[in-house]
This record gives structure tokens, sequence and C-alpha cells, in this order.
């Protein structure tokens, strides 16, 4: 009876060692070496985040309350992020349809194509506030080298996707509009747009949302609006005042969110805006 | 009679969509003029001042090569950058799946847990990262640490609400065969809900880690540490030539961690049973 019972026991037992997932054993080891190899590079330290800890929390109370009045002189940088983002979705917009075309084998020339993917690609490597810096030291701040880096950015992700969508446009399409004598530019307009309209302009939407926080980010750098107010702000140690920034722009953000949603799925089931 | 014979829709008619058409582009493009003007922008000092880039790149090219042997520490921030980013990923999942289930309404223990976590969720998603960073550095200082933290934190609004959503969507019914046997709330967690988001999760954390990794780059600029940080200080000490090599291996790390990222990903996804 004790042999039956230390079986059963036995059995309980390895039910639940970690024996169970000894054929993980080798992957898991390799997993931790790698967490151990970067939390050694990143500086990752317990001491300093309990500490950290305390001095955020009592940093919190510092930030509060925002200051309401700072409230007026925040809503023109607010309106100069988004107004950033507005303009520069539109025209990445527009400017991805060309490099679409240009980057998808059906329209352009091999060489162009190459090229253009190469440009799209390279583009996609650098993150858009290295590109704001670069901008910022050829034409100097302001919410215009914003605008441009924004758009870059735009082209990145949707002459990506403008690209691909019309690489796959069924070929018979594009030869029965081709077989009216339709001239090249026809073929765009009559074969090509149609298709990638409706997914262009849902993409564009969730790019607005993308431009808005890229927008905030990018005035911390030297594109003005509600990101530089909030730096200068932190910067000056008024912390009351960047909270109020904080505020603004948590609700920018939200906003964004909740109408490229809303539009994004009314595109999506209608296939148009209005 | 005749009008009888060819009633279209007003709406309908070629000559009212055209003219429609041209309402709303010039509204559009309107706006889009208005707001550059707004701005103070203009677009052909892009081609005026062209000189102004023609010079940078004069003085970018060519890029300080022999910076990558002259000055290793470059390599030990390439490396920082990345382990930022693969340790924000990697805690930022773990953490957002238990948040997950407090906030999926099938996994959750009260529906007011479930509210307050989403919305705690919601919250994060709109707090842009860097203001999280400027916070941080004063909280943890100034390093790669603080630019992980807030690169986690980053990640927990966008993970959390994925992995609810795709707790939700489960199918019932192993959960209902799993709860019928006399599992715990637990077990039927760990072999009816796991198994069935594992391939979202993992999808959604190879995502986010080529997400995070651009990310890293750009917190560095703020004292992030990391690539981002030498990036920046190049460019404030107007040493383009260094500038411009630092670029190039952001690009190169970047397009090199997406290749190895895609080949554990295949790896993972390629073999049978690896995810339960």
């Amino acid at each position: 009876m004790t042999r039956a019972v230390e079986r059963s026991f036995a059995v309980r037992w390895r039910d639940f060692s970690l024996g169970r997932y000894r054929r993980h054993l080798r992957r898991l080891t390799l997993l931790a070496a790698l967490v151990v190899l970067a939390a050694w590079r990143a500086e990752v330290n317990m001491h300093d985040l309990i500490t950290g800890l305390g001095r955020g929390l009592s940093m919190v109370g510092l930030f509060l309350p925002p200051k309401w009045d700072a409230f007026p002189e925040m809503i023109e940088p607010a309106f100069v992020t988004v107004l950033i983002a507005a303009t520069a979705t539109p025209i990445g917009a527009l400017c991805s349809i060309l490099f679409g075309l240009a980057a998808s084998r059906n329209i352009a020339p091999a060489w162009l194509r190459a090229a253009t993917r190469t440009a799209i690609a390279l583009e996609r490597g650098i993150p858009e506030i290295v590109i704001l810096l670069i901008l910022v030291a050829a034409f100097g701040i302001g919410p215009f080298s914003g605008v441009v880096a924004l758009v870059i950015g735009s082209i990145g992700m949707l002459g990506k996707l403008v690209g691909d969508a019309i690489e796959e446009i069924d070929p018979r399409t594009v030869e029965s509009v081709a077989c009216t004598g339709a001239s090249r530019a026809q073929i765009i307009r009559y074969a090509m747009l149609p298709e990638v309209l409706p997914s262009l302009l849902a993409n564009s939407m969730f790019r607005f949302e993308v431009n808005i926080r890229a927008s905030v980010l990018l005035g911390a750098v030297g594109a003005g609006g509600i990101g530089y107010e909030l730096s200068t702000a932190m910067s000056q140690v008024e912390y009351n005042k960047a909270a109020t920034a904080a505020l603004v722009s948590f609700a920018l953000v939200m906003a964004a969110e909740r109408a490229s949603d809303h539009l994004r799925s009314k595109v999506l089931s209608r296939g148009q805006l209005a | 009679m005749n009008e009888a014979a060819v009633s279209v829709p007003r709406a309908e008619l070629p000559s009212v969509r055209f003219r429609r058409r041209v309402v709303t582009a010039l509204i559009a493009s309107g706006s889009v003029i208005a707001s550059l003007v707004y701005m103070k922008a203009d677009p052909l000092a892009l081609f005026r001042d062209f000189h102004y880039v023609a010079n940078l790149l004069g003085e970018m090219l060519p890029p300080n090569i022999a910076l990558l042997w002259h000055k290793p520490s470059l390599w030990t921030s390439l490396l920082e950058t990345i382990s930022m980013a693969f340790l924000a990923t990697l805690g930022g999942a773990a953490i957002a799946l238990v948040m997950a289930l407090f906030g999926a309404a099938n996994t959750t223990p009260h529906r007011g847990l479930r509210l307050l976590v989403r919305s705690l969720l919601a919250a994060e998603r709109c707090t842009p990262n860097f203001a999280v960073l400027l916070v941080l550095l004063i909280a943890v200082g100034i390093g790669p640490f603080a630019a992980m933290l807030s690169l986690l934190i980053g990640s927990l609004g966008m993970f959390g609400k994925l992995f609810a959503d795709a707790i939700e969507q489960v199918d019932p019914g192993p959960l209902d065969a799993i709860a019928a046997s006399g599992a715990s709330r637990l077990q039927i967690i760990r072999y009816g809900v796991l198994p069935q988001v594992a391939p979202s999760i993992v999808a959604n954390v190879f995502y986010a880690f080529d997400v995070n990794l651009r990310a890293a780059v750009a917190l560095g600029i703020f004292g992030g540490g990391g690539i981002g940080f030498e990036l920046n200080v190049a460019r404030s000490l107007l040493r383009y030539k260094d500038m411009l090599a630092c670029l190039i291996l952001v690009v190169i790390m970047i397009t090199v961690m997406e290749r190895v990222a895609d080949f554990f990903r295949r790896q993972i996804f390629s073999r049978e049973g690896v995810l339960n």
C-alpha cells in the first residue's frame, strides 16, 4: 500500500515537475542567456528601479496639479501638432501613389522598380526622428521640417503598400483596359487606381494616427508644437506646466485614434470616405 | 416622357459626379495649402535652399567609416540599442499577458477589474513614449535602462489590447471541456486559453520587436543611450561624417535584425506543437 501511495505521489509530483518541459530546455537556456546578456548591456539595475520607483512616485506629486491657466497657451502648439500631421498625411499619400506606381513591376520598367524599392527599404530603416535631425540641419528648425520628415516617413510605409497592391492586380483587368486602346496613363487611371484607392485611404487614416504620435515626438527635437512645449517645460523644471502639455498631447492622440478608427471602418465598409 | 426613359438619379450623373470630385479636390488641396501658409512654410524653399542640403551632403560624404574600428564603443552602443528593444519586448509581452488575462471578458475574475485594466491600457496607448522617458530619466537616471523601461511601458498598451482581444476570441468549446474535467481556473487558462492564443502572441511579439528597435534608436536621442545617443552627439558636435557612419550602422542593424527575427519566426512557426 505504501508503494501504491508512493507511486501515485510520484506520478503527481511528475505532473508538476519542470521535466515535462525538458524538450524546451535548450531553447529556454538560449533565451535566458540572451536575456542576461541584454540586461547586462542595457544596464538593468534593480536597485535603481526600486529607488527610482520611490523617486518617480514622489515626482508624480510634483506634476500635480496641472497648471490649468497654462491651458490657453497650449492651444496654438496643439493646433500646430495636428496641422503637421494633417498636412503631411495627404501629401504623403499622394506621393506614395507615385512611388507605388514606380515600385510595381506591371507598370514601371525594371530599373525604376529596383531603384524605388531600394529607396523605400532604405527609408524604412531610418527612424523619422533621424530624418528630422538631418532636415533640421539643412532647413532649420520649424514645423515645415516636421512636415517633410513625416511625408518621407509616410512614403516609406504607404508607398510599399501601394506598390504591393498594384503588383497584385489581376493582369486581366489591366489587359482588358489596354485592349480598348488605352494609353499608359489611362491604364493607371481606370485599371490601377480604382483597385488601390480604398486600401490606400484606409491605410492613410491609420498613418494619420501614427503621424500624430510622431508629430508630438518630432516637436521635442525642433518641429514645434505640443512636443516642444512639453520638453521645454520639463527642462525648465516647470513640472505643472509639463503636466498640462502632457494632458493635451494625451487628448490629441486619443482623439486621433478614435477619429482614425471611425473613418477607417467607414472606408473599409463602403469603399469611400463620404 | 423622354425624362422617364433616362431616369438616372441626379447624384449619379457624370457631370454631377465630376463636379463633386472637383469640389472635393479643391477643398482638400486648399486646406493643405492653407495650413502650409499658416505654418509659414514655403515648399519652394525645398528647391531654392537645396544648396543647404547639397552642402550638408558634401559635409557628410564620405562617411567616416574608420570610426567603426577607431571607436569600439560604437559597437557596444549598437548592442545596447538591440538589448533595450529585446528586453522591452519580452518584458512587455510577459506583463501584458497577465494584464490581458485580467482584461479579457472570459478570463477576468471580475467585470470591474476588466474595465479598470482596459482603461489603463487605453490610457497608456495615448501617452507619448518620450513623455514616459522624460519622467523615467529623472527617476532612474540617464541611460539605456530608462529607455528600456519606457519602451516596456510603451509596449504594454498595444500588447495588452491585442492579447486581450485575442483571448476574448478563443473558441469556448475546449475551455468548457477542460472545465468539465474539474480543472481550476488557472488550469483552464494554461491548457485551454494559452494554446489557442500562443500563435498570435508570438506573431505580435516579433512585430513589436521591429517597432521597438526603431523606437529604441529614437529614444536614444533623448538621452536613452545606445546608437541613437551616439548619433545625436555626432550631430550636435557638427561631425556629420561620424553621423553618417552611425546612420549607416543603424540601417544595417535594422535590416539585419529584421532578417534574424524572420529566421526565428520561421523556426517557431515551422515546427508543429512547439507552441504548446
